[in-house]
């Protein structure tokens, strides 16, 4: 990391230095996840520009709520990925953003978009990305409508027309899926 | 042990991470977590896997992005950590909700302003309609009154007409040598009375003259009747009444073609079939 002048700290560490106010935390958490919170917060809102401002929005939310971060409840990565969810979700469901995007086609930008920019690849990861795509698609679906088009768990079952049961186990297949190839 | 599988085997922990949970199910797992350590492993393992995940998702941002991200929380770490809440929680409201409070309070404000309209214009029309009321009232009283005064006009204007016709038949008669006028003078029961009869000899009419009629008003249970004297007899000619009132200006009365003079008695009303002498109030000969 220290190459490329990337800063990583521990998990405990880092939570010790947002809680502290260091502005060092901030660097190290933007360096360590604002790739992956863009990524997230992109597919939700599926607009470059918008999700850029969102992504600050994100991390300005993360040092202000610094304090309400309690490690023994998960975390702090998955803590502020829900953070950015919340925060795209919000935008995604505000009028002005609905009246903005009348007219695009919000379905067919995801593919267009990873061909064009950079997708970063963790090293330890590679190839993964293609395992993971390999999920059954009706267990990823639900996963992704959860996670990346910021469906709560009942309208994906809604939108599925699923029980809602079967949708709560589709997303646990999913994940245990994901385990297997990460943990 | 037990407990922790089943709960886990539910999918509630996957939810939880996802953040699909409300605030009380969320305390429940939290709770859980805490009581087993076997729990708090598997919420850390499916984090873990949507991290990953994430990551696996993970686009780039545009260079220079984290200097405006590091610019901003610094201007906040800057002040005092109160202003600096309030600040953030304006800047955040500032992008997405008060938009559509601002919008939907403008159109409660419209619709405010509108209601306050709608009552005014009821009142001003509820005004209106009651005075149009009120007018129109007096119109149809106004309508009515002149409905009666025109009967009336008409009425007196037809009785105006026949009244003008009869004196201009008096008027006729009095000129045509045909129409003999037979003057009655009083008797000596009522010395003032006296009348004029129009006889047309030819024709047979007799017709007394309403206007020329001098004779004690009779009461309900009399009328005056007239008799012509045929050769020493007399004959009945009909009954009329002395109207100080007006009524019609000349009485056609029963035909007679011979008449040597004509009396009127006071008889029972209806008239009787002789006269009764002694209540002959007016009579008068034929002159020829």
């Amino acid at each position: 990391m220290a190459t490329n002048n990337k800063i990583s700290l521990t998990e405990e560490d880092l939570v010790r230095a947002l809680k502290d106010r260091e502005t060092i935390a901030i660097k190290a958490l933007y360096d360590m996840y604002s790739a992956a919170l863009l990524g997230v917060i992109f597919r939700i809102v599926q607009h470059s520009e918008i999700a850029e401002d969102l992504l600050q929005d994100t991390f300005v939310k993360i040092w202000n709520s610094a304090d309400s971060y309690d490690s023994s409840k998960g975390r702090l990565f998955t803590w502020m990925i829900n953070i950015a969810r919340n925060i795209s979700i919000d935008k995604l469901r505000s009028r002005d953003f609905r009246n903005a995007n009348k007219n695009q086609d919000i379905e067919n930008n995801v593919d267009f978009i990873d061909a064009e920019r950079k997708v970063t690849f963790n090293s330890d990861t590679m190839g993964l990305k293609d395992m993971v795509t390999a999920l059954k698609p009706e267990f990823n679906s639900v996963l992704d409508m959860v996670y990346f088009k910021g469906y709560t768990h009942v309208e994906a079952a809604e939108e599925l027309n699923l029980p809602l049961g079967t949708v709560k186990t589709r997303i646990r297949m999913a994940i245990m899926e994901l385990r297997k190839h990460f943990n | 042990m037990e407990e922790s599988k089943a709960y886990i085997e539910t999918g509630i922990l996957e939810l939880y991470v996802l953040g699909q949970l409300d605030a009380h199910e969320q305390r429940e797992v939290e709770g859980m977590a805490a009581k087993y350590p076997e729990i708090k492993a598997e919420i850390s393992a499916i984090e873990i896997a949507v991290e990953q995940y994430a990551v696996q998702h993970a686009i780039q941002p545009t260079k220079g992005l984290d200097q405006q991200i590091f610019e901003k929380i610094i201007v906040h770490s800057n002040s005092v950590s109160a202003e600096e809440e309030i600040f953030s929680a304006a800047d955040h409201e500032a992008k997405i909700i008060p938009l559509q409070r601002d919008q939907s309070a403008s159109t409660i404000k419209t619709l405010r302003y509108a209601l306050v309209a709608c009552i005014g214009l009821l009142v001003v029309s509820v005004v209106a309609l009651y005075a149009a009321h009120d007018k129109l009232n007096v119109a149809n009283q106004q309508i009515l009154a002149l409905n009666t005064d025109k009967e009336k006009f008409a009425s007196t204007v037809s009785f105006m007409k026949e009244e003008n016709k009869d004196l201009q038949e008096i008027a006729t008669i009095s000129s045509d040598p045909t129409w003999t006028s037979v003057k009655l003078a009083g008797t000596k029961i009522s010395p003032q009375a006296n009348m004029m009869v129009y006889w047309h000899r030819k024709g047979q009419h007799v017709i007394v003259d309403n206007t020329k009629m001098s004779l004690p008003q009779n009461d309900a249970a009399h009328q005056y009747q007239l008799w012509a004297i045929v050769d020493g007899k007399p004959v009945d000619l009909g009954v009329f009444d002395a109207k100080s009132v007006s009524g019609k200006l000349l009485i056609a009365m029963k035909e007679v073609g011979n008449a040597q003079a004509f009396a009127v008695t006071l008889e029972k009303r209806g008239g009787s079939i002789s006269p009764t002498m002694e209540k002959m109030v007016v009579m008068g000969g034929v002159s020829i």
